[in-house]
């Protein structure tokens, strides 16, 4: 599903130029649920931006579902994004004044689905994320677990071929935060590919594959027995 | 563009910044106030000016005679020129395409008096085609005809203040009338929209009163009205060609300016219309300045607007907002700023002309209005003051980079 090959991205922070990605191989296959820790600064942030096309690598190859990234107009790249992805951010990035409804489907909007269709289509997937009696609500009228499962229905809802998670669970206490992996290690268990970007032992554990980055290269690769988070939910 | 969604969310920017988007529409719409205001003024003007005409018809041309200022064809410069009956019949027979009516006219003063009542007044003797060229309206009775003027029927027209003057509450029609000691029958009042003092004037036939006057063919003044369906160029051109002629017939020099005058109304109006003209342009081109201010101010509350919500913008991109989705909804935001804010003054500039424009009736200044064109104009201009003032915040907009949106680290 996703091939990466000698990835290198650097910043430049003013005279100085900080190298992030120091040629990164990598390849993900159809319905994985990989966690890809690391400290801060150990470049895992930068390469989910990579993966989710919201920033553009220095040099490498990236191929996602057999198409290859690269030289993307702006235009193209979000067609690609609302076609291919799904994201979900520690912080929600929920739209305030819209009732968790239009959240979820506001993908679907850009991707010029008649407003009725989008509407019962966001209504499924808030009933499988178990929000519908709070579809009508405005996000401020929602807790954290609330909002985060708002989010991964609106990741889900344009159908994409991945999901990628940037710290998911970051935001939010142990209790809610096993809940929300519930709920992706349920999404994974239909089939689809999810990546999670997280720093916590805990949550990394409940992925079926942990990649460990550090200073910018691949330090670890393994594959893990999945812990459940439904026992603690 | 015209879904439900685009307009929720600039429902909802203007909400959350109510001050702020009132104080920017407010300079918009105070702008078009002043633009419009302006051109109604220049409206006002040239209404004030184009009604000092109004009791004429607008397709006239005087002949009058003066006074060579040169020598030509054998005369001394000098020479006083004389307008004739057989100049009239000239005029109508070399000219029958042209002319929609003809009139002599032919001035005298005299002292009117009915029983106790005296008064002075102008006479002007002239043909039953005058009535259409001075426009002159008739209260009661009738304007004087062919057979008047053939049977040389002492009969008169008189105006309004005539006959309040010298009839009092009488009705003057059929009464008998003395100018000069000869009594005149009166057939006929009339009005004038001009002013009160062409109601001071007496009408009567141009061939009683110049038998009266022993038997002369002498006429002071030549009024014809043109062919209406005539236009500018063709109006200027008939009146130099009559000109011509008439100067050719008295022998004046072609270049005497003082012999002949030949005065067109068509003429006149060509000046006030460039001299309102360029006072509108004047008008458009302050009024714009002032609402570069207001395109300004809303560009501005847009860049503001753009900034608090770079994170979402951000979010849309993420979910596959393209480039040009975020301009079209930053476009349609500052347009629908600036036309509402725009209307709301338009609306506000109409009311006030509305309520005191008719109040407004001097000579130089008389009913500031809007018109269509004004509001087509105001319009344009706002729509595109709209693009203009959203356009540097929109491509800064599209241009927002997801991942600096959403980095909250």
């Amino acid at each position: 599903m996703i091939e990466i090959k000698d990835l290198h991205k650097s910043y430049k922070m003013g005279s100085n130029s900080l190298h992030v990605l120091k040629g990164i191989n990598f390849k993900v296959e159809d319905g994985e649920l990989v966690a890809i820790m690391g400290s801060s600064g150990s470049g895992k942030s930068t390469l989910l931006n990579i993966l989710g096309m919201l920033d553009g690598a220095d040099s490498g190859e990236y191929t996602l579902d057999g198409v290859p990234i690269k030289n993307l107009s702006e235009t193209k790249a979000a067609q690609y994004r609302n076609k291919f992805l799904g994201f979900i951010f520690q912080s929600f990035n929920l739209i305030n004044y819209k009732s968790a409804l239009e959240n979820v489907a506001l993908p679907l909007y850009y991707q010029k689905v008649p407003r009725k269709e989008r509407q019962e289509k966001a209504m499924q997937y808030l009933e499988k994320v178990g929000l519908k009696p709070w579809a009508h609500h405005l996000p401020s009228e929602l807790s954290g677990g609330q909002k985060q499962r708002v989010a991964i229905a609106r990741a889900m809802a344009a159908e994409p071929k991945v999901l990628l998670a940037d710290e998911p669970t970051g935001a939010l206490d142990s209790k809610t935060s096993y809940e929300v992996m519930d709920l992706i290690q349920q999404i994974n268990d239909e089939g689809n590919t999810i990546l999670v970007v997280t720093h916590e032992e805990d949550i990394a554990h409940m992925c079926k594959r942990i990649v460990h980055l550090k200073d910018g290269v691949i330090v670890e690769d393994k594959k893990i027995e999945q812990v459940r988070a439904g026992q603690y939910v | 563009m015209f879904d439900r969604d685009v307009w929720q969310e600039i429902f909802n920017t203007i909400k959350t910044n109510k001050l702020r988007t009132f104080l920017t529409g407010f300079s918009v719409g105070w702008a078009i106030f002043i633009l419009v205001m302006l051109l109604a003024s220049v409206n006002g003007m040239q209404n004030g000016f184009l009604g000092q005409f109004n009791d004429d018809a607008t397709n006239t041309i005087f002949i009058r005679p003066g006074t060579t200022s040169k020598a030509y064809g054998g005369f001394e410069a000098g020479r006083r020129i004389q307008l004739k009956n057989e100049d009239l019949e000239y005029v109508k027979k070399s000219f029958a395409d042209d002319i929609e009516y003809l009139s002599s006219r032919y001035y005298a003063n005299v002292t009117a008096r009915y029983k106790s009542e005296t008064g002075s007044y102008n006479v002007q003797a002239t043909h039953p085609d005058h009535q259409a060229i001075e426009k002159t309206l008739i209260m009661s009775g009738r304007y004087f005809n062919e057979a008047d003027l053939i049977n040389k029927a002492k009969v008169v027209v008189i105006g309004r203040k005539v006959a309040e003057d010298l009839f009092k509450k009488e009705d003057p029609l059929g009464k008998f009338v003395e100018l000069n000691n000869l009594s005149f029958r009166v057939i006929g009042v009339f009005t004038d929209d001009g002013d009160d003092n062409a109601e001071r004037g007496i009408y009567a036939p141009v061939t009683t009163y110049q038998r009266i006057y022993g038997n002369t063919n002498n006429i002071n003044v030549i009024a014809l009205t043109y062919n209406p369906t005539y236009d500018l160029a063709k109006a200027l051109e008939f009146s130099g060609k009559l000109e011509d002629v008439m100067k050719r017939r008295h022998k004046i020099d072609p270049e005497d300016q003082a012999g002949l005058y030949v005065w067109n109304y068509a003429e006149a109006f060509d000046d006030i219309s460039s001299f309102t003209a360029v006072l509108r342009g004047i008008g458009i081109g302050v009024g714009f300045l002032i609402l570069v201010a207001g395109i300004v101010g809303i560009g501005n509350i847009m860049v503001f607007t753009i900034k608090e919500r770079t994170k979402e913008i951000g979010v849309r991109k993420a979910l596959g907002a393209r480039p040009r989705q975020i301009i079209n909804l930053v476009l349609l935001e500052s347009i629908f700023i600036t036309a509402l804010s725009g209307f709301i003054g338009l609306l506000f500039a109409w009311m006030i002309l509305a309520a005191v424009g008719p109040m407004f009736q001097t000579p130089a200044f008389s009913n500031p209005s809007v018109n269509a064109s004004t509001v087509i104009t105001a319009t344009i201009i706002l729509i595109v003051a709209g693009v203009l003032a959203g356009l540097i915040p929109a491509m800064k907009a599209a241009n927002v980079k997801p991942i600096v949106a959403l980095s909250d680290k």
